[in-house]
């Protein structure tokens, strides 16, 4: 059970970074980061962008589903 | 001013944006707290009980918010992400393509952005197996503990918690950008905010604990007063007029405004202090990797490692300075200002275009830096000389460090909610 857990944990997280690095970066670094000027970001997202953004959130629903249950299955 | 607070409420489209920011920041903090598999939660608990005091994971424990020492699954924070950004942004400076890319515009600056999010990648795989090779060891993390943190250390369980460390961090860089695009703010600016502040409560009621009421009231007045000339002095700017003539382009004419270019005391922010911080640590990480006995390794653990000692204080300060006067050479050119203005017909009155007005700037410059990176320096040390008066432990709740970065994303802030309060009416939080 633990080894399936921790297999289907670390597939999981694979997706999770590579979904991540899919979506385009928001904002422009370090200057950004602490009291650069007000960055304008208008214009929405596309489609794919959003689908993307489904896709991502299942992905770490599932992600985080199998984080508690390893957790606890190591621990009983 | 509090009627601007309600006015945020009212209208619908800036409160739909403060909710989402405040339930990201929410699932952030839970995920904080939620060990990574393969952790045993009751032992760690019990070794930090015991054991108070930063130690050499200080100031990163200071960015996660208390998560790195709980092995948590957000346990590298946002740390990679400032690590790789710094990189990034000092590697401009040095390689051509990289500057080539950063002049190019909005679509150079993208590119940058993606390295910066690779590189995050590469250097989260890197410190959680550096965090989980020292955890591995009891003791070694939270120093005088023997109770084992990994208990089962087999190479499976090993890799299972890199790799969810790893999209942990990845996790952390992707609710960041959520805020950036859909909330208020800078999403990776306030990730850190939260995880600070949520470290001021516990702190606050540790000294009240430790040291009695008299001595917590007056931290917190002692706070309320640093907050204040904090936001005193980061708000403070040289405006250098500037003279637009009239043109006309066509049938309209251009110009004939005057306006000011605005030079803040403290132009370079919080980055200074993280970059000077950051590699004052490499000295001791150093030592506790090499483990060595030689000469050199005992003159640094006596003199670099411990923050009250006068070597130390006099080399953050001095190293405070110095970064101070390098990011702000790097992020403000004065000749490319002043070759802006001229081209748009602009001039500081006074002072011819061209050549005088970038060395005027320069002068300017220089000479308002000074104040400004002695007041950094001077803030940064305030928590290691509330070390040697109170004997507080080094992660003090008003610690430099940690005020500068909450009142600059607080101002910062204030002021992306205030703009887009604007578009409705012109009634502010800021005078």
């Amino acid at each position: 059970m633990a080894l399936a857990l921790s297999i289907f944990l670390v597939i999981t997280s694979v997706l999770m970074i590579l979904l991540v690095l899919l979506h385009k970066g928001k904002g422009s670094g370090l200057s950004d980061l602490f009291g650069g000027g007000i960055s304008s970001n208008y214009g929405g997202s596309s489609v794919v962008e959003r689908n993307l953004d489904r896709i991502t959130i299942v992905v770490g629903g599932l992600w985080f589903a199998g984080v508690v249950g390893l957790s606890l299955v190591l621990k009983g | 001013m509090l009627s601007a607070f309600g006015m945020a409420f009212k209208t619908p489209e800036l409160r739909k944006k403060i909710f989402f920011t405040l339930s990201i920041m929410a699932l952030f903090r839970f995920g904080s707290v939620i060990p990574t598999p393969g952790v045993s939660y009751t032992n760690v608990k019990q070794c930090i009980d015991q054991a108070q005091g930063g130690g050499l994971f200080g100031l990163i424990n200071l960015f996660s918010g208390g998560a790195l020492l709980h092995l948590s699954v957000f346990a590298l924070g946002i740390m990679p992400y400032i690590t790789s950004s710094i990189i990034i942004q000092l590697l401009t400076v040095v390689i051509p393509r990289f500057e080539a890319l950063k002049n190019e515009g909005q679509s150079g600056t993208a590119t940058l952005t993606q390295y910066t999010r690779y590189l995050t990648i590469g250097l989260a795989i890197l410190q959680s197996t550096g965090l989980i090779a020292v955890a591995r060891t009891p003791g070694r993390l939270i120093s005088g503990c023997s109770l084992p943190i990994i208990p089962d250390a087999s190479w499976q369980r090993i890799l299972t918690m890199i790799v969810v460390m790893t999209a942990g961090t990845s996790v952390i860089m992707w609710l960041g950008e959520l805020i950036t695009d859909r909330g208020v703010g800078n999403g990776m600016s306030i990730l850190i905010f939260t995880s600070i502040a949520a470290g001021f409560p516990s702190q606050l009621w540790s000294i009240k604990l430790q040291k009695g009421l008299f001595a917590f009231l007056f931290v917190c007045a002692v706070g309320i007063l640093v907050v204040a000339a904090v936001v005193f002095v980061e708000q403070a700017q040289r405006r250098i007029p500037v003279q637009y003539a009239k043109r006309m382009v066509g049938r309209q004419a251009y110009g004939g405004t005057s306006t000011y270019i605005p030079i803040k005391v403290n132009q370079a922010g919080v980055i200074p202090v993280i970059f000077a911080s950051s590699l004052l640590y490499i000295p001791s990480l150093l030592v506790n990797f090499t483990n060595s006995q030689a000469g050199w390794a005992v003159w640094i653990s006596r003199n670099l490692v411990r923050g009250d000692h006068p070597i130390y204080m006099a080399a953050y300060a001095t190293l405070i300075v110095f970064f101070t006067y390098f990011y702000v050479a790097i992020t403000f050119n004065p000749d490319e200002v002043a070759d802006n203005m001229k081209k748009y017909g602009g001039f500081i009155p006074g002072i011819r275009a061209g050549r005088p007005t970038s060395e005027y700037l320069q002068y300017v410059l220089s000479r308002i830096t000074a104040p400004g990176a002695l007041y950094l320096a001077l803030v940064a040390i305030i928590p290691i000389l509330a070390l040697i008066v109170f004997g507080a432990s080094q992660n003090f709740p008003f610690g430099g460090t940690a005020i500068l970065i909450v009142v600059g994303v607080g101002l910062d802030t204030a002021k992306q909610i205030e703009s887009q309060l604007q578009q409705r009416s012109y009634e502010g939080f800021l005078k």
